[in-house]
């Protein structure tokens, strides 16, 4: 009896140290463990907005070539970052019209618009695709449910037949925003 | 007594400490053990984890970069790529199409992506270190879409036939490509060295295949040996190697719809298909792409006979309204039936061959509206 007293003693002793050991242990564990988590955090944000951007300049090529739209002369090749005014104008209903059946499949969620700037007393904006990423709130009315939007500007020539001599060409840029 | 009393009770201490010391040893060194070997695994497991992350990331990203490359190939007109993957040349991808939609992506890898609209033609398979893209368009008559085609410099192609104006312009068109013009004397010697496949485009039918295939061909896989055979004008058959000899893999007449002429699309996009599904799979993108572009135009042509009829005298000086709308062969009507045909052609594919007078015939008004009047395309 007299001599169990100091050994119990020096037994709580050592189970305090493992378990003081064990707490530092798990707590450099712990921000290990969120150190990782924000770094993936933030990488991975940096990765969607890498390939939202990716998406902008890849939706801005695949509209300038577009063949519901492009300048064309005979079976010569296209002019280059040239939109025909005539093709523009009807272009934009059939796009809308079959926008969930065939081209949100080539721009997903966009907007492109064709916004004319010369000559001035013509300016127009053409909208030719418009596809947001929308939610229902509560109260059932919808809006932008999108976190991210890129922006993409490229100027382009407009091109205007005309009946007599060479055709009218004016300038403008063709303005795509993709969402994520 | 009490002396001798007090050094028993010291020797039992003594004696008991060391019993309970070698206790507590043996159970540090366990401790240390379990304990070790529980952080051990789990930093193996956390290793483990990583690594199927980063292979799956790393086919991604392969994915990925591969879908910049054909977008950038698909829309630049007439031009060719010579695309460095020397770091996937572990990987074979793979390109499937099935019901209009294709696919590719890499074979055992979860990594695909998926091509609705774009006309892809390639190989079924590509295992290589350096990836060729060409790209044309395709215009019936009018441009429709362009034509991707994907190959590798380790597939090899002869070129089977006499000389004509398509094998001078398809061995202009396809430098820089494996690509070797051989006449049909020299079939049995060939020797395809390391090359991943081998195809045959036979421009002169297909009298050739009745001979034996060459030995060093018959020891490669037969999924890697294919031939094209150019039967009629417009009419294409596809053949694999099968043990020793050939094997025709299309069961109906496959045909090229196209105007023909110079870096004819649709010609080049048989000669570089994997096989008819994967030829016919992708024309049929082109076909439902075709329904779009030729609306807009039937719209362009509403539009042209609007102005005319607002202003007679630029009509009357070239007959405009004759050829867009009053003549008995007009744009309008043409435009109209052009429409029709193409329904039928995306329901039949056997129906798509009357596309090709059409497009002849709205191609000659185009052509004859160019002087005087203000052309359709």
């Amino acid at each position: 009896m007299v001599s169990s007293k100091p050994f119990r003693k020096r037994g709580q002793l050592h189970i305090t140290e493992t378990i003081a050991v064990l707490f530092i242990f798990f707590i450099l564990i712990v921000f290990a463990i969120i150190f990782y988590y924000q770094y993936q955090k933030v990488s991975l944000k940096e990765k969607q907005q890498e390939l939202l951007g990716k998406r902008a300049v890849e939706t801005t090529l695949k509209t300038i070539f577009l063949p519901e739209l492009i300048c064309s002369r005979g079976d010569a090749e296209p002019e280059d970052n040239c939109f025909e005014v005539s093709k523009l104008e009807k272009a934009g209903g059939l796009i809308q019209q079959h926008t969930v059946d065939y081209y949100f499949n080539i721009f997903s969620y966009a907007n492109i618009t064709v916004q004319q700037i010369y000559p001035e007393n013509e300016a127009k904006i053409c909208c030719t695709y418009t596809k947001e990423i929308t939610k229902t709130i509560s109260d059932g009315k919808v809006v932008p449910g999108w976190s991210n939007r890129e922006t993409s500007l490229f100027v382009v020539t407009l091109k205007e037949d005309r009946f007599e001599g060479e055709p009218s060409y004016g300038f403008g840029y063709l303005k795509v925003e993709v969402y994520s | 007594m009490v002396k001798r009393n007090r050094l028993k009770t010291s020797t039992k201490i003594k004696y008991r400490t060391n019993k309970l010391g070698q206790t507590e040893v043996s159970f540090n060194w366990l401790y240390v053990l379990v304990a070790g070997g529980v952080i051990l695994l789990f930093f193996f497991g956390v290793v483990m984890k990583q690594k199927a992350v980063a292979q799956n990331q790393l086919t991604a990203d392969v994915v990925n970069i591969l879908e910049s490359i054909l977008t950038g190939a698909g829309v630049s007109e007439k031009t060719k790529n010579i695309v460095n993957t020397g770091g996937l040349v572990d990987f074979t991808f793979y390109f499937h199409c099935e019901d209009g939609l294709g696919e590719y992506g890499i074979e055992g890898q979860n990594a695909r992506a998926q091509i609705p609209i774009e006309p892809v033609f390639s190989p079924l398979r590509l295992k290589t270190a350096q990836m060729i893209t060409l790209s044309l368009p395709y215009k019936l008559p009018f441009k429709v879409i362009d034509f991707l085609f994907v190959t590798s410099a380790n597939t090899k192609y002869y070129l089977l036939g006499e000389s004509s104006d398509f094998s001078i312009e398809f061995m202009n068109a396809t430098q820089g490509f494996n690509v070797q013009k051989i006449s049909v004397s020299q079939y049995p010697q060939i020797d395809p060295g390391k090359n991943f496949q081998i195809r045959f485009i036979s421009l002169d039918g297909g009298g050739w295949l009745s001979q034996t295939i060459p030995l060093k061909i018959v020891q490669m896989e037969d999924s890697a040996v294919s031939a094209v055979v150019f039967t009629g004008t417009n009419q294409v058959d596809y053949y694999t190697k099968n043990g020793r000899s050939w094997e025709k893999m299309n069961q109906n007449t496959v045909s090229i719809i196209s105007l023909g002429g110079e870096r004819d699309a649709a010609k080049y996009a048989a000669i570089f298909s994997g096989d008819d599904k994967n030829y016919l799979c992708n024309m049929h993108k082109a076909f439902a792409r075709l329904e779009f572009v030729n609306q807009i135009y039937s719209s362009k042509a509403d539009g042209l006979v609007s102005a005319y009829q607002s202003n007679p005298l630029a009509s009357a000086t070239g007959g405009c309204l004759g050829y867009l709308r009053e003549a008995s062969e007009n744009l309008n009507g043409k435009l109209g039936t052009f429409k029709v045909q193409n329904q039928v052609c995306l329901r039949q594919i056997g129906s798509c061959p009357e596309l090709i007078s059409t497009a002849q015939q709205l191609a000659n008004l185009n052509m004859a509206m160019s002087s005087g009047c203000l052309p359709l395309y």
